[in-house]
């Protein structure tokens, strides 16, 4: 397998090799990176990778034996198409409408009525999408094509309802994760000792190898433990329900930590002024430090020639963020591990 | 005394003279104390996920001296950040707080988009989807 070979002229900075993708799941190492902004990718894609789901429900008969705030909650965890729903629907609380338009909503109706003898199952794919929504197709998975189950009919029984669908994220509610989990993983060798394992006899024979063992050297036979050493490969499976395929969700997870931060970046400009104020003298002449501009031979120090960023007149003096250990604290001090 | 010297040893400040400056961004506030090389932030509507990353980013400038960042409490979204530089004493370029807290912003802005770029660039040699195999 070529997956090991990290050893390229392109070796400095963060890596990434992929070890599976399909439209459901993309398993990649992040490797030559810190915890602290693994973590962070991981957190971002639980709950703050935009989707939409069902938040609103106007029923109009449910004699079905689920009451009624019970089904809606059913039907606001149904999974809806949300690819690229930034440019598709905004914020319903950003919106200038009152409560809900076309603009910031999808809606959905429902109507189902038991005629027959037999039960008849309601199932997600009975759900209309109105025209020309842009998204919120519920997603549909199974080989038979229904989705999940929202309720079921006895003969008589009726549903009629609308349900408003709205972008959100799943800091507010889980309903609008986009993926059903992200598996993280570093140093399957316990080599860092951050699991204390608890054993009867032996922890190294009662516990399951990790499937991640392979891709690195357990220690070796006497080997003394590393006190400095600090975890730098991360094992992530990102698993998508289907709103919104895997490889999107991760780039669209970077991409809103980015804008958190271009938002504070832009805050702080907005605070100079003020803060030029307080203290006579006290702040560096311009052009002492390396805030300003110097961009030529920057690149070189992130190892990813030719590949200009947006941010890059901004403030990047000619330290060395990422070659590892160049800077009296490359080993990084680890406060809140 | 040139002014170098004045500047070395950093102003002790007193509770008196923190005092809040307001940004154009609701979002993030600083709390300033007389001395511009220690300085704590508060940033709201943000946690972890941008707290312990941006901590790293910013103790890996040469410049700085401490960062840290807490979660005063879990039921208010509000992370502060405190950084203190060496200021005037390990080379002339006086970097203050904020310099340092930018740098950090802007360094982290750079790692997404580098880590953005090697994934897609991996993306490609990956290839197109394997079909995708019911379980
Ligand atoms: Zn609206």
């Amino acid at each position: 397998m070529d997956e090991m070979d990290f050893a390229g002229p392109d070796a400095i900075g963060p890596q990434v090799t992929i070890r599976q993708a399909n439209d459901r799941h993309v398993d990649f190492v992040l490797s030559n990176c810190d915890l602290a902004f693994a973590n962070s990718i991981r957190r971002i894609i639980i709950a703050e990778v935009p989707t939409v789901a069902i938040d609103l429900v106007e029923i109009e008969t449910n004699s079905s034996v689920i009451p009624d705030e019970f089904l809606s909650h059913r039907l606001g965890l149904i999974p809806l198409d949300s690819s690229q729903v930034d440019d598709k629907l905004v914020y319903y609380r950003d919106c200038t409408c009152d409560a809900y338009c076309e603009q910031c909503s999808v809606t959905l109706t429902l109507y189902a009525k038991c005629t027959g003898e037999t039960n008849v199952t309601i199932y997600a794919r009975d759900l209309a999408v109105a025209e020309g929504a842009p998204c919120g197709t519920p997603v549909i998975n199974d080989p038979d094509g229904h989705g999940s189950i929202i309720c079921k009919l006895r003969k008589g029984q009726e549903l009629k309802l609308r349900c408003i669908a709205k972008k959100g994220i799943a800091k507010e509610h889980a309903k609008w994760s986009p993926v059903s989990a992200v598996a993280f993983e570093y140093d399957p060798h316990n080599k860092l000792r951050h699991i204390d394992y608890w054993y009867e006899e032996d922890a190294a024979s009662e516990w399951p190898r990790s499937s991640n063992a392979d891709w690195e050297e357990p220690l070796a036979e006497g080997e003394p433990f590393n006190y400095d050493a600090v975890p730098s490969r991360f094992y992530i499976d990102v698993e998508s329900v289907g709103q919104i395929p895997p490889q999107e969700i991760l780039e669209q997870g970077i991409k809103y930590l980015q804008e958190k931060l271009a938002a504070i970046i832009q805050g702080l400009t907005g605070a100079d002024a003020n803060v030029d104020g307080f203290s006579g003298g006290a702040r560096s002449p311009p052009g002492a430090h390396g805030a300003n501009g110097n961009a030529g031979g920057r690149d070189d120090s992130w190892g990813d020639q030719g590949y200009t960023t947006p941010f890059q007149s901004g403030g990047r003096t000619t330290y060395d963020a990422w070659n590892g250990g160049t800077t009296p604290y490359g080993g990084g001090g680890g406060s809140s591990w | 005394m040139s002014q170098d010297t004045s500047m070395q040893g950093s102003t002790p400040y007193t509770v008196e003279e923190v005092e809040h400056v307001s940004l154009d961004d609701p979002n993030v506030s600083i709390t300033i104390q007389s001395d511009p090389y220690s300085m704590s932030f508060q940033i709201e509507n943000e946690d972890h996920t941008l707290g312990n990353a941006l901590r790293y980013i910013i103790m890996r400038n040469p410049e700085v001296e401490f960062c840290g960042y807490s979660i005063p409490h879990p039921s208010e979204a509000k992370m502060n950040i405190r950084i203190q530089t060496y200021g005037a004493q390990l080379c002339p370029c006086k970097v203050t707080a904020i310099e340092a807290l930018k740098r950090g912003l802007v360094d982290l802005v750079d790692l997404c988009d580098i880590v953005m770029h090697k994934f897609k660039n991996e993306m490609g040699r990956f290839g197109k989807h394997e079909p995708v195999q019911e379980d």
